[in-house]
Parts: C-alpha cells; structure tokens; sequence
C-alpha cells in the first residue's frame, strides 16, 4: 500500500519526517504500523492518531516510534500484566527494599542483593553469539543502576534436540549451531567481565527448534546506603550518557521480540540484534559503581530495550520531572543517524547518570581515567514533558503520562489441562538398570559440564558450592550454587532455578507450582532457606487464547505458591510470541529462586561421603508421571502431572534445614528428573562411591517425579535425632558403600558399576557436540 | 611492624582485582587497586601514584583491554611504553612482583619473565599459548611446588608440596620457540626457576585434565632467577580460604584455603 502522501519532510538540514496520522484510514495506520516495523495493533495507532489530533499537530516520525517502544509488549506487558498484578505484584514484605530495574532484597543490616532473570530468546533465535552475549550485558546493567556489584550470573537455556534430524522450521538454525554460538557468547562476554557465571541448564525439546529460550540472570550485592532509584533527582538534574557509543544496532529490539518469528526474521530483524562489547562494559562497571559509592550521582538507569527513549522518558517520570535532551550530543558510532534512530536505538553497553551540576565535572573526570566515554546530553525540567531538541529545532515533545501509560488489555484466554485430555499410554519400560543408563545419558539429565567448565565460574573468589560438587575430576551435580559474595563475613547466597516445561506443557497451573517447588528444593538441598524469587515467563503468542490460558494458569500456579512461603518476587521478565508457523515453544516459566546460607560453611553437597551412612527419601511419592522423563523416553502418554501442596512444602523445607543446621547431613540433592533412582545414581558419581537401596517402590515408582522430595545421607549415630525432628514422611532406602548401584524392589535386582554411570552421564554433551 | 603496600594493578577487562586485593588484605597488608594511568599520570591529581611507594606490584587476571591482540599484549605495551625505568628499578630493588593468569601472561610479554638475561627482555622469550583443548578451561588442578631455593613466595611451601589452586584461562600452555625448546626448559630448572608443576592426586605429573592446558614440562608457573617475580595461570587468590576448595565438604573444616600462604609469605619478605 503507497503511503508515501502521509510523510512530509520537515524543512530542516537532516532527515526528520511528520507522519500525517490524521489523515490516515484505519488500513493505512495498519500498513504503517507494519511498514515501520511498530508491531502496534490498530486500536493502539488510533490512539496515537487521536492524541496528536487533539493537540492538532502531526507527530513526526521521532515521536511515533518513541510510542512504539514505549507501547511494545516487551516494555509495557499489555498482555500479561493483568495477570501478574493478581498474582505476583502482591507479594510483598519488610525484606524488599526496592522493586527497580533490579528487585533489591536485604542480605544482612548493612547489605542488599539484587536479583533478575530476563530473556533475550530472539536476537539468539536469529544471532545465537551477539544474541545471548548482549542478554548477558543487558542483565548486568539492570543489576548495575540498583547501584549494586554484580556478582553471579545464571542461564538457562532451551533448544531443540542437538541430534535433530529432520527439517527445521523455515529460517531457523540447528540446534548444534545455536548452543555452540549461545554458549560462545556467555562464555566470552562473561568471563571477560569478570562476573562468574555459577548456574544454568541446558533443556532440549522439539518445540523449541524453531524458537529458543536464552534466559540470563544475574544477581549483585550492594551496601544498601548506595541503593539507587532508578529515577533522576529532581529538576537541574544533568542527565550524562556513558559507555558506548550510539549506533544502527538494535533498532527495533523491543517491537521485534513482540511478533512471532518467521522465515523472514533473519532479513528484516538482523539489524535489530545489538553488537556487544564486554570490554567497554567492564570498565563501565567500575565507573559507575566508583561515582554511585563516592555519592556523585542522583540516580542511575541502564539503556535496554528502546534505548534512549525509554529510558529518559522512566527516569524523567519516576523523578516526579521533565526532561531536554540535546539529541544530537549522543556520541555516535557512525554519521548520518536519523533523530528517530539515535532516540530508539538499543546500542549496547550504555548506562544513563543523573547528577547534580556540581559533580559533573569529577563524574566525567572519572570516566576519562577509565576511558570509558560520558557526555552530558541533557538537563531535567519541571513539567511532565520530554522534549528532544536536534541541530537547535524542536523534534519531539510528549507528554510522559500519555508515552508511558500504554495499552493494558485483558485478553481472551482460554483454560486447558492437556493432562486430562489426553489419552494415557503407559511407556514400554526395559530393566532397571537399562533405564537409569538411558535417563543418566539424556541430554535433559546428564552432566553439563562441557558447558559449565568453559564458563569462568569461580572469578571473584567466592563460589562456595559450585555448579558440580564431589572429588576432583569426578564430580557430580549441584542443586543450587552458592555464592560468599562478601569476604568478611560468612552469609552466603544461594542460586536455584526451577523450571519444568513438559509438566508445563501438560498442566501449567501444576507446572507453575512445580518450578517454585524445584528451586525451593535446590535451596534447602544445600543448607540455604528460600528467601525470594525472579522469573522468566517464556510463552507463545498471547492474542491466541489456549497460550494466554497456559500463561495465567503458570502464573496463577507460580504465585500460590510463592505467596504461601512469603517469598516475594521483585523482578521478573516476560517473554511472549515465543512461537513460529510450527507453533509455540511448551510454556517455560523459569523461576530462579535467591536463598539466604547463615553461615556458609554449613553448606552441604550431593555426593556420597562414606562407607556405611545411611539413605534416606524425604517426601512422598505418588502415582505422577505426566511429563516425567520416563514417560517422555518411553513412549509414555498423558498422566498425571505432579502436584504441590504448599503446606507440605513448607513443612518439609523447615525440618529439612533444621537438619541441616544442626549438622545432621553428610549430603543431600533432590528428587527431580528421572525421580530417585536417577538422584542416588548422581550422588554416587560425585562421591565415587555405591549404594545399596532396598525399597517397596514398583519399579515405575523409582523414577516418579513427585514434588517435595530429597534424598539424604547421615550418619547411622544421627538417624534418631533426624527421625525426631522429621514428621513428614521419610523413607529408609539403603545403604552407601560397594562399587556399584544396587537397587532392589519387590520384583527386580539390578547393579549398575559406577564406571558405567559415570560414561553414560558424563559423555553425552561433549559426544552431541562433537 | 611495617606497613606493607601493594599495588593491584588493572586496566580496562583485568577482573580479579577484588579477589587480589583480598588476598593481600587478609594477610595484613595494605593493597589499593590502581588503574595503570594513575601510574602514568593520565588522571585528576589526588588520584596520581608512584609505583616507587609501593613495597609489592600484583598483576590480577582477566581478559586486559579484551585480551584480542593476544593474551596481555595491549597491557604489557602500554606499561613497558610509560613505565619500563620504573618496572626495572622496583624489580631490580628486590621487591616482589606476582602476575597471576593474565597477570603472567602480562609478565611474559613484558619480558619480566623467564628473563634469563637480564632484568626485562627486550622481546618475549616465550609465550602462554591457547590450551591444547582448544576451549576455556575453569577446573580445580593441583600444584607440586618445584622450587629447590627459599624464595619469597614459596617461604612456607617446601619443595614438594601438592596445593590445590583453580585454573581458568583459554590461553596457558607455556611454550618457547621450537627450536630453542630443550635448552630454554635445561636453563629454566637450571636457574631453578620452575616454581609450579600440574599434577594428579598422586602427585604425578598428569595429563589431562589434571594438567588443564598440556603446557611445556606441566609448568604452571614460573619465576625469574632472582625469585622476586612470580607468573603463574593457576588462581592462589580464589582459594583464600577452605571453603572455594571443589571438595571442601569432605573434609574436616578447617579455616585457610591453600592459596593464603603464598601471599602470607611474600608479605613478610618485604616487612
């Protein structure tokens, strides 16, 4: 459609164009909306049209797509907000000390830590190195204008089958080729900022081939006197732009990651994936925290998605102020930027100062020692206003109630429980021993540690429990890693995720509850308490109701949950449109949990540590299969997902840690995929030692993945002061010593050597990778 | 008793700086982290300093300004350009001087190391070289201490000694020209200069992956023939205390890590 007739260049010696909104028919405003890439649905450019023609003018081409930005289900969460307004936003206590670009929650009397997990699933879909490299550095940053020091990065990470061997979807990238690019670009921009990256995982599942998840989360520690809003300090105010320079890329990051994908993404989005640069970021981190501890600046904000446009337009409105920017002060990385292009790009590495005037100087000072570049850009101003100049002419002014107030919808959804539809068939199941080989060498399960050994994980001296545990050379996984993230004193952090897509896929309501549980789990596992979460919803396309369903019913599931163990949720991110013409990624809500370690040297591990102590499961298992990696490896069909009780949960988590604080565990990992069989075979392999378990379970039973439930060794001379302190349900399984895992039921006997367990999880991963 | 003063020294990407200052710090030193143009004078003056104030010069790990020429290169050229006298005379007044990681490659392409002829080389002798692997290597290894003489580092580890100090670089494979191999690794054990060695559990020189990076001789780290300046790739500085060992649960607690001693021992050289 020809919309040339509604563009009229304005008569100035730069490109600057007013858009005849007007004018224009609802199917124009549709082809606008398309042909400028704003991803607004019709309703939203109406408003727009409406809104200028009551201030009778036309919006110039600036200001367009600073609402588009500003609009963008990335920014605004039209969609999903709703839902987390009545289940998540609630959550509260005395522990948050702010809900900003980061949550910030208290760590002790004189320290907070800050915590967020987002996504960055699209630029990685079509750009797997810069995609996932620029999430990490966009993560930093948000953990960075709390003011705090970052200090742990986690990511996990969804992809399509490694072996995948039949078509893809049209414009998508193998699998192989994307974790080798997504994992390249951790590594690299992690390690050279200096920042350990301690937790992740690594899901493969057909539904996302077309489309993955590249989840990253980062966590910092900030003395909370150096706790900064996100939000200028008052009218005078100078807003500095520091880091790196402005450029082409990452335009349109936020309206792209708010469509599907298509075979077309390549093409039309490449140049909305940003450029990374860790060695800019790194000094930029130092700066930036030297200014905000030295007390030189009022507030500080990261340029994420939409770049300057959102960001001056928040920190303006959170002041309670107005702003002026000087647009064409903005360093630029390249000539010949059009206004709309410098004000909307999403260019990495670039924080945003507000200080007042007499610390400018020492601020930019600074700044040149560690060559990182500052300029001041623009002044706050009374008023709700921001108001761009360029070359001296007035280019945008927008009222900040009317930019940042954007559309909240209540969409249709609509409520299934995959569980209950569909047929149940039980799986084909081989012997004992075969299937925990099989589960062990899963891809979902087996050792990830040709990831996590490329990953720097121990920079800044303070991984406490790390991403594996055991004797050197032979270890096995952890639960949750742990962080000293203070040298003088013993309180410690510890760093779960919990996230399980096929029970999602089947029950998400469950599933929902499920992850909460699982990161809850990991936390007690190591000897922490859980103290707060932060999540990544990663869903389809919202305007379809069965994905919206999915996502209301995650979420109702997450904050059940998460309300009843008081564990608020400062921060979070959501992720839609995760979808291609294939269909939707299974709803991957992940949750990663924040426990407090009172004393780090209390921390336990999950290998075996000797000959003779005794096993025991805490917890109950039932008749849940649905979504359980034996079904999933067998054929299985169907079945009941796994259920949480809160109650249950809460009381496990307390008598568990009260074990643990009293010292009463020699080691301890949870029950999780491939259910107890699969937990015990893991425990042998980071203590290179066997075990003898004798129960009643059928044999389906050892690999149910019932919630709530851990498996623990102690000491024979400290079984009574655990049993007292259990009431929930505790199972006596065995026996550790011997070279082998034996297990026996009521009908089966199997042995498993430790040399073959250790093949079949320690091999996959590099072996799939080649 | 003396005050001790270090020096962290960093630019732009060394990121162990925390971690180094620590280490010094919980030996009852005095470390202050310095940025190189605070060295050369590149900044407002109540930030200026003088290497010469300094009793011991830490060179942290990290990927110094990106590490993308090669490792150390960018940082080692830009010291050697504004502070070559300064670095001579503090090496040459006996006072320590550790690079660790990207520290040793620094040290290496400054010359400071192996400097077998003289003070600082003029060219790098040799070079730390990307890991047999091919990949980035974060991974525990254990360390037999080679040093025949008493040195400033080594004052509490007698020759022999097995410590557990984790590696994490993608480029620490030492390694001199080909041809000059045999007769540079002769001088260095000559000289005694070979301070650290990769073993196994057993205290065997091992392969992989108990020697992460399938360097020259399982060298991990080295020292000049005066002894006061020590490069090594393995982190001393993250094993402060037991509890950053990879299998500290399965032991008895006890309160240092193995890396304390080294940085204990170079302090009271110097007081």
């Amino acid at each position: 459609m020809p919309l040339e007739h509604l563009f009229f260049k304005r008569d100035v010696p730069f490109r600057l164009y007013e858009i005849a909104l007007g004018k224009a028919s609802d199917d124009e405003l549709k082809a606008l909306s398309k042909e400028m890439g704003l991803s607004l649905s019709l309703e939203e450019m109406q408003r727009i049209r409406d809104y200028f023609v009551r201030l009778k003018r036309r919006p110039t081409d600036v200001e367009v797509e600073s609402i588009a930005q500003a609009w963008s289900e990335h920014c605004c969460y039209k969609s999903s907000k709703v839902f987390l307004r009545e289940h998540i936003f609630g959550i509260d206590n005395e522990r948050v000390l702010a809900r900003g670009d980061a949550g910030v929650m208290v760590f002790d009397d004189e320290y907070g830590y800050a915590l967020r997990i987002e996504s960055h699933n699209h630029p990685s879909a079509i750009e797997p190195y810069g995609g996932a490299a620029t999430g990490i550095g966009g993560i930093v940053r948000d953990v960075l204008c709390m003011g705090a020091q970052p200090v742990a990065l986690i990511d996990p990470l969804f992809f399509g089958p490694i072996d995948h061997k039949g078509e893809l979807p049209p414009g998508s990238k193998t699998p192989k080729y994307l974790v080798s690019g997504v994992v390249g670009g951790i590594r690299d921009y992690g390690n050279r900022i200096g920042i350990p990256t301690v937790c992740g995982g690594l899901f493969f599942d057909e539904s996302y081939l077309g489309n993955c998840l590249v989840n990253v989360g980062c966590v910092g520690i900030v003395k909370r006197e150096d706790l900064r809003d996100n939000a200028v300090g008052g009218v005078g105010d100078y807003l500095i732009l520091c880091g790196g320079r402005t450029g082409r890329d990452g335009i349109h990051g936020v309206t792209f990651a708010s469509a599907e994908l298509s075979s077309a993404s390549e093409d039309e989005s490449r140049g909305a994936v940003q450029l990374g640069d860790p060695i800019t970021k790194e000094p930029l981190i130092h700066a930036c925290l030297e200014v905000n501890s030295q007390g030189l600046i009022n507030g500080m904000k990261d340029l994420g998605g939409g770049g300057l446009s959102c960001v001056v337009g928040e920190m303006a409105l959170s002041g309670g102020c107005g702003a002026e920017v000087q647009l064409d002060d903005v360093p630029l990385k390249e000539s010949g930027l059009a206004p709309w292009e410098v004000w909307v790009s999403e260019s990495q590495e670039r924080m945003m100062l507000a200080a007042s005037e007499n610390n400018v100087k020492r601020i930019l000072d600074l700044f040149a020692m560690w060559d990182v570049e500052a300029t001041v850009v623009g002044k706050v101003v009374p008023g709700n206003e921001v108001t761009l100049f360029w070359q001296g002419s007035q280019v945008f002014q927008v009222d900040l109630d009317f930019l940042t107030k954007g559309p909240e919808y209540c969409r249709p959804f609509k409520v299934e429980v995959r569980s209950s539809t569909v047929k149940h068939i039980a799986p084909k199941l081989p012997p004992i021993d075969r299937i925990i080989i099989d589960l062990l060498s899963d891809p979902n399960i087996a050792s990830k540690e040709w990831v996590f050994r490329m990953y720097d994980h121990e920079v800044r001296g303070g991984t406490v429990v790390k991403p594996a545990t055991g004797i050197m050379n032979k270890s096995g996984p952890s639960d949750a890693t742990v962080i000293k993230p203070l040298p003088d004193r013993e309180t410690g952090l510890a760093l779960a995720l919990g996230v399980n897509p096929w029970f999602c896929g089947l029950d998400a309501y469950r599933g929902g509850m499920a992850s909460v549980d699982e990161a809850c789990r990991n936390i007690i596992a190591v000897g922490g308490y859980p103290d707060s979460l932060t999540d990544c919803l990663n869903f389809g396309n919202p305007e379809k109701p069965e994905r919206l369903g999915e996502f209301k019913q995650a979420v109702t599931g997450i904050g059940k949950v998460a309300s009843y163990l008081d564990l608020p949720i400062p921060s979070g991110n959501v992720s839609l449109y995760n979808e291609t013409a294939r269909g939707s990624v299974l709803p991957t809500p992940t949750v990663l949990g924040l426990g407090i370690v009172e004393d780090v040297r209390k921390c336990v591990t999950t290998d075996l540590k000797k000959k003779g102590n005794l096993l025991y499961q805490v917890g109950e298992t039932k008749d849940e299969f649905g979504g359980s990696a034996l079904y999933r490896r067998y054929g299985g069909q169907g079945g009941e997902v796994p259920d949480v009780s809160p109650e249950v949960l809460k009381r496990s988590m307390d008598q568990l840690h009260e074990c643990m604080k009293k010292g009463l565990i020699a080691s301890c990992h949870d029950i999780s995929d491939g259910g107890m069989a699969v937990t015990v075979a893991e425990m042998c392999l980071g203590g290179d030692i066997g075990a003898d378990v004798h129960t009643y379970m059928t044999t389906k039973e050892l690999f149910s993945e019932s919630n709530t439930r851990w498996v623990v060794e102690i000491e024979p001379f400290e079984e009574k002061e655990f049993l007292n302190i259990m009431t929930i349900p505790v199972k006596k399984l065995g026996k550790v010593g011997g070279r082998d895992l034996t297990i026996s039921t009521e009908t089966e006997k199997f042995s498993i050597s430790l040399d073959e367990m250790r093949n079949a999880w320690s091999g996959t991963l590099g072996k799939l990778m080649g | 008793m003396k005050d001790v003063k270090v020096c962290v020294l960093r630019i732009e990407g060394t990121n162990c700086e925390d971690e180094t200052f620590q280490a010094f710090a919980s030996v009852d030193a005095s470390p202050e982290r310095v940025h190189l143009k605070q060295l050369l004078g590149q900044c407002p003056s109540d930030l200026k300093r003088d290497l010469g104030s300094y009793d011991i010069l830490a060179l942290p790990g990290g990927f110094s300004a990106g590490d993308y020429v090669r490792a150390g290169a960018i940082f080692a050229a830009r010291m050697k350009s504004g502070l070559k006298k300064e670095l001579i005379s503090f090496v040459e007044n006996s006072r320590p001087v550790i690079g660790i990681c990207n520290g040793f490659q620094i040290l290496v392409e400054l010359g400071l190391l192996p400097a077998m002829d003289g003070t600082m080389s003029d060219i790098p002798d040799a070079a730390l070289y990307t890991n047999d692997s091919g990949r980035f290597e974060c991974r525990p290894t254990l360390l037999k201490q080679e040093k025949s003489h008493k040195s400033v580092f080594t004052a509490d580890m007698p020759k022999g000694t097995v410590v557990m100090y984790p590696s994490a670089h993608a480029e620490g494979k030492l390694m001199f020209p080909k041809e000059k191999e045999q007769k540079m690794l002769d001088r260095l054990l000559e000289n005694d200069q070979v301070v650290f060695r990769y073993v196994d559990p057993d205290g065997e020189y091992a392969g992989y992956p108990w020697c992460p990076n399938g360097s020259l001789h399982n060298i991990a780290g080295i020292c000049n023939p005066a002894g006061n300046v020590l490069g090594m790739m393995p982190h001393p500085e993250r094993v402060l205390r037991r509890e950053t060992h990879p299998d500290w649960t399965r032991e008895e607690w006890k309160e240092d890590g193995d890396g304390l001693s080294m940085f204990r021992s170079a302090v009271r050289s110097v007081k």
